[in-house]
């Protein structure tokens, strides 16, 4: 019996060629998708799972209330925090650790270069148990003249002897200090949101001059991780969060007499959810995350293309069901009962599942390389591990299941007599109407994923092309101009680099674009009654700024050498208590914030703001520029004002003409010849203002690739129904010819047969995907119109028809040209 | 009205020659009703065909007043077929999904005829031959000769002159077969020309001429006195 059920499926699948082929070659390519898109997915999930205490790790995340602003969440929290946690909540917590990564320049045997480390504290070896490979964390973390660093840091730097003992200098703000190799630990796995190739201990002593880092509670440049003490409950700290923040930090000027915890607010992520809830900027972490609404898109996107394979599944099943029902009909004839039946064609359709699994999973191990390089994981793919066998048969049963059940319920329940006596189409209209139905859907599918590549596509197009505010085309900026080894001489450097042929403009700046950097100040702005504060953000700029950035005034000037006023003055330069004057440059941003209405007449206004030593300064509006797009395109636009002010000057931005080449040379030359202790680095603005949206692009390109597979699946569906449908209709349209029609007449009806289905599609793809479109594109604060959607829905629906059309129209010609008088013999 | 010279028709498959048709010279005038008999597979329906337009011989002259046709395209065969030909089969050859009417007007469909008056023919013809009642039932639902009553009047809305009937009582029962023979002949009183297979010698006396086939050759032509 059963031997027979197989040998009927595999005669079937052999004497079916275009049916098997169709249904086999889909399901591999829907199957392999699905198998790709869960390895990504499965990687996504496992983040940071394998820490030991995985489950009880988490990160003190910070969030800034500033008045009249959208609230700052950031990763990070204060110095501070860790000896205030620890002391605060003694029977919750077990340790706490901070991480903060620095750029420091090396020396080793005479060469220099610059690697960034992370400085944390001893508590990193229990709360992490990072795999030490060599030498002692523990010890290693507890002295601050040794570094502890991983393999990839030890073989780069030390070659394959071993490097414990072994010596490099280390310079970094005031520290200058042989740091001895300690411990050596395995890499990081790429499923951690950590990410450091080395770890110097936290001495606060070390950062007396720099006391924002660790020891103010007004900086927040710390990753703050902490255990919690078995048994405890997460919740009674969270509690608690907002009396910590009274007991230990006072409450800034800009807040009045509220509460500070109406100001910063702290919470808690658990370390195995950081990747994929984002709490703050994501580019603040450690490295990039990934983010849930990806992953169940994703998810999504596997589960449609599989549910298209299927669908061709069920349709071409019961497409070809009448050429089946004598054969039913006779085994009913013989005794089968419909139980029977229907098992025989559920096994028939797994059958056709598993030999589509077995292509499927050839695709894989050829997609994979190519697939993981992309997604920038290594994704490995292992039959023996846990419980992979099991999903993937499982899938197989789903799959065979969800495919073969309908066709298998039709067939057997044939009426034996009527198959066998009539002989005529025994297919009810409610298959062929489910048929178009699930059509429709196959297309609704591909013309949504469609717009929804071509959206993701255009946002990048929009946000890259966007208009600025300044000049971002040649435009290269020049780092390290702040590192110590680099600041004294730096105006020199400056000279220099204006002397070489090319350069046109050159001016420093604490920020350079696509930064992300938030750095505000407290400006006092007088009003009706005596004065209020604003929180607004602040860039420091050199006098040829504007110049450089070619940045156009809305009113007034900018600022000038021969104006003293113009620079911010300097606070430790004077008696505390004093009031000194200065010149300011403001964003039209601004103006709406401070209440002073147009550019012109905001020119003359003044504002005051501390300048340092608890000195105040008055400073008069003598320019306004457009809200220039600078900190980031990823965020919203934000009142500015641009100080004169040579503090943090880390960058020399750099105009040029013709080709950047030998500008860039003749930059590092000069740079090489006058700073010898930090190494050059520079970056093309227009390239780095890219890079911010390479998640989009390479989210746009995947997205383009699986919709590519969607509608390649059901395009083959759909060449297999019209090739079974035009054989059903051969007598139909045999009269039709008969009748007078021409070739031309059959096929545009058999191509509007086709058509239909991919029209209805479209209406019903349409609202999906804007709406859709529309609530992703509210990510961005500077987004495409919206309007735009028109034209890519409509071109989507002929991407859809056109194919489609090609799809059938070959066969729908050779069935129109045959001779009718064959379809019409009746002996 | 028609003339076949020396026709011949070979129907060639991988492995077999079948000469369907072999010399067959016969002249049908307008105004004629003929039957064409013989045993099954004597190239009876092969003939209908080619007298038809569905099928070009291999071999031989076809004269369709006065224009050799033998060697015409399908386009242009469909053409001259669609003026002037009408078809009845044996299995009457309905489209299951149309209804009655919209089967009827379906030999209107592919001429230049607006829909109002498409619509007028359609319900004259159905009238005429007494489906009226029916105009909104589907194929399934109708009898064997109720079947084939739509089917005549799909062969003659067009205003056809002649009609090629293939064993069109075949499958009907002595009634409902003598029925249709009546209204071939109504037809044939009011000018339509009829080619006819029959295998009831009975049904065959409605014709003025019988043409006997045998191996696809004419054996004998009788002409029943008027
Ligand atoms: N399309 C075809 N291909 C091959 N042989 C055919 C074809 N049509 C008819 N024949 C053969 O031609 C001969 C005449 O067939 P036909 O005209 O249908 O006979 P009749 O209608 O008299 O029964 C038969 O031997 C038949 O098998
Ligand atoms: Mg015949």
């Amino acid at each position: 019996m059963f031997s027979n059920y197989v040998s009927v499926a595999l005669r079937n699948l052999v004497k079916d060629k275009l049916y098997s082929f169709i249904n086999i070659a889909g399901l591999a390519i829907g199957l392999a998708a699905c198998v790709l898109i869960a390895l990504f997915v499965r990687d996504e999930l496992s983040y940071d799972q394998f820490w030991s205490n995985a489950d009880r790790i988490y990160r003190l995340n910070t969030t800034f209330n500033t008045p009249g602003r959208e609230p700052m969440v950031t990763v990070m929290a204060q110095g501070p925090t860790k000896d205030a946690l620890k002391a605060y909540f003694p029977e919750e917590i077990e340790a706490v650790t901070r991480f903060n990564s620095m750029e420091v320049v090396m020396n080793k045997d005479g060469s220099v270069f610059s690697e960034i480390l992370m400085w944390t504290d001893p508590e990193t070896a229990d709360i992490f148990d990072l795999e030490v490979v060599a030498g002692d964390l523990r010890q290693t973390l507890q002295d601050n003249a040794s570094l502890a660093v991983n393999e990839s840091f030890a073989r780069k730097h030390f070659g394959e002897g071993n490097p414990l003992g072994k010596t490099v200098t280390i310079n970094l703000m005031d520290i200058e200090r042989d740091y001895r190799i300690g411990a050596v630990y395995k890499d990081l796995p790429h499923n951690s949101v950590l990410n450091f190739q080395g770890l110097a201990k936290i001495d606060e002593n070390d950062f007396t001059k720099q006391n924002w880092e660790f020891s103010q509670w007004y900086s927040v440049n710390n990753y703050v991780y902490f255990t919690l003490k078995p048994g405890a409950s997460i919740r009674t700290i969270e509690d608690r969060l907002d009396d910590f923040v009274d007991a230990y930090i006072e409450p800034p000027a800009a807040i009045g007499n509220a509460k500070s915890s109406t100001y910063v607010q702290y919470s808690l992520q658990p370390l195995t959810d950081i990747q994929l809830n984002q709490a703050g900027a994501r580019d603040m972490e450690m490295k990039p995350t990934g983010d849930m609404g990806t992953v169940m898109a994703f998810a999504a996107i596997a589960a449609l293309i599989l549910m298209i394979a299927c669908i061709n599944f069920t349709n071409l099943a019961t497409a070809k069901s009448t050429q089946r029902a004598r054969e039913v009909a006779i085994r009913k004839v013989l005794g089968a009962n419909r139980r029977q039946l229907v098992i025989q064609f559920l096994g028939e359709s797994t059958v056709i599942a598993f030999i589509g699994l077995m292509f499927g999973l050839v695709l894989v191990e050829v997609a994979l390389p190519f697939f993981s390089e992309f997604v920038g994981k290594d994704l490995v793919f292992d039959y023996f591990d846990g419980g992979t066998i099991g999903v993937l048969a499982g899938l197989m049963v789903v799959v065979g299941v969800l495919g073969g059940l309908y066709p298998a319920l039709v067939l057997s329940g044939y009426r034996p007599a009527r198959v066998l006596k009539a002989n005529k189409s025994a297919e009810s209209s409610g298959s062929a109407r489910l048929r178009s139905a699930l059509v429709v859907m196959q297309f609704a599918i591909s013309i949504t994923l469609i717009v929804s590549t071509g959206t993701v596509y255009g946002q990048k197009l929009y946000a890259t092309r966007l208009d600025p505010g300044f000049n971002k085309e040649n435009l290269l900026v020049v780092r390290n101009t702040s590192n110590s080894g680099a600041v004294s001489k730096r105006d020199a450097f400056k000279e220099q680099v204006l002397r070489i042929p090319g350069v046109v403009d050159a001016a420093f700046s604490s920020d350079a674009p696509a930064s992300g950097n938030e750095s505000n100040i407290s400006v006092r702005v007088a009003d009706d009654d005596g004065e209020r504060t604003v929180l607004i953000g602040v860039h420091r700029v050199d006098y040829e700024f504007f110049e450089t950035y070619e940045i156009p005034f809305l009113a007034g000037r900018a600022y000038n050498r021969q104006n003293a006023l113009d620079v911010t003055p300097n606070g430790f330069a004077a008696e505390p208590g004093d009031l000194l004057q200065g010149n300011i440059i403001v964003n039209e941003g601004a103006l709406g914030r401070f209440g002073f209405g147009t550019p012109k007449e905001a020119i003359g206004r003044v504002v005051k703001a501390s300048v340092g030593n608890d000195v105040q300064a008055q400073f008069t509006i003598i320019g306004v520029i457009p809200d220039i797009k600078f900190q980031s395109l990823k965020e919203v636009m934000r009142p500015e004002v641009y100080m004169l002010a040579s503090f943090g000057f880390s960058n020399l931005n750099v105009r040029y003409i013709g080709d950047p080449r030998p500008v860039v040379a003749e930059i590092e030359k000069s740079w090489k010849s006058m700073i010898s202790t930090v190494p050059f680095a520079y970056d093309y603005v227009d390239e780095v203002m890219a890079q911010e949206f390479e998640a989009v692009e390479s989210q746009s390109m995947l997205l383009g690739v699986f919709s590519g597979l969607a509608i390649v699946i059901a395009c083959l569906g759909l060449y297999g129904l019209a090739a079974f449908t035009a054989a059903r209709r051969t007598k139909e349209i045999g009269i039709r010819k008969v009748m007078g029609a021409t070739v031309t007449d059959i096929v545009r009806l058999l191509i509007w047969q086709f058509s239909k289905p991919v029209l209805i599609a479209n209406l019903v793809a349409w609202p999906v995907a804007v709406w859709g479109m529309l609530s992703w594109l509210e990510n961005f604060p500077y987004r495409m119109e919206a309007w735009m959607l028109a034209p890519l829905c409509l071109i989507a629906g002929l991407i859809a028809l056109g194919i489609a059309w090609a799809t059938v129209g070959g066969n729908a010609a050779q069935v129109a040209r045959a001779n009718p008088i064959k379809a019409l013999r009746y002996e | 009205m028609l003339k076949m010279h020396n026709l011949s028709k070979i129907y060639r498959t991988d492995e077999v020659e079948t000469i369907a048709l072999n010399n067959v010279n016969i002249e049908i005038n307008s105004g004629e009703f003929v039957a064409i008999m013989g045993p099954s597979g004597c190239g009876k329906s092969t003939l209908l065909n080619i007298i038809g337009m569905l099928d070009n011989p291999s071999e031989g002259d076809y004269l369709f007043f006065d224009e050799n046709v033998a060697r015409y395209s399908e386009a242009k065969l469909a053409n001259i077929r669609k003026r002037h030909i009408g078809f009845i089969f044996q299995s009457f050859n309905l489209i299951d999904e149309l209804t009655v009417a919209e089967n009827i007007e379906l030999a209107l469909l592919y001429h230049d005829i607006a829909a109002s008056e498409r619509r007028d023919r359609v319900a004259a013809v159905m009238d005429k031959v007494g489906i009226a009642h029916r105009a909104k039932h589907m194929p399934s639902q109708l009898s064997g000769g109720q079947q084939q009553r739509v089917a005549v009047a799909r062969a003659v809305v067009g205003n056809q002159s002649m009609i090629l009937a293939d064993e069109p009582t075949g499958n009907l029962d002595s009634a409902h077969g003598q029925e249709v023979m009546e209204m071939l002949q109504g037809l044939n009183e009011e000018g339509t020309t009829i080619v006819m297979v029959t295998h009831s010698p009975a049904h065959a006396d409605y014709a003025r001429r019988t043409i006997n086939l045998f191996d696809g050759q004419v054996v004998t032509e009788n002409l029943r006195a008027a």
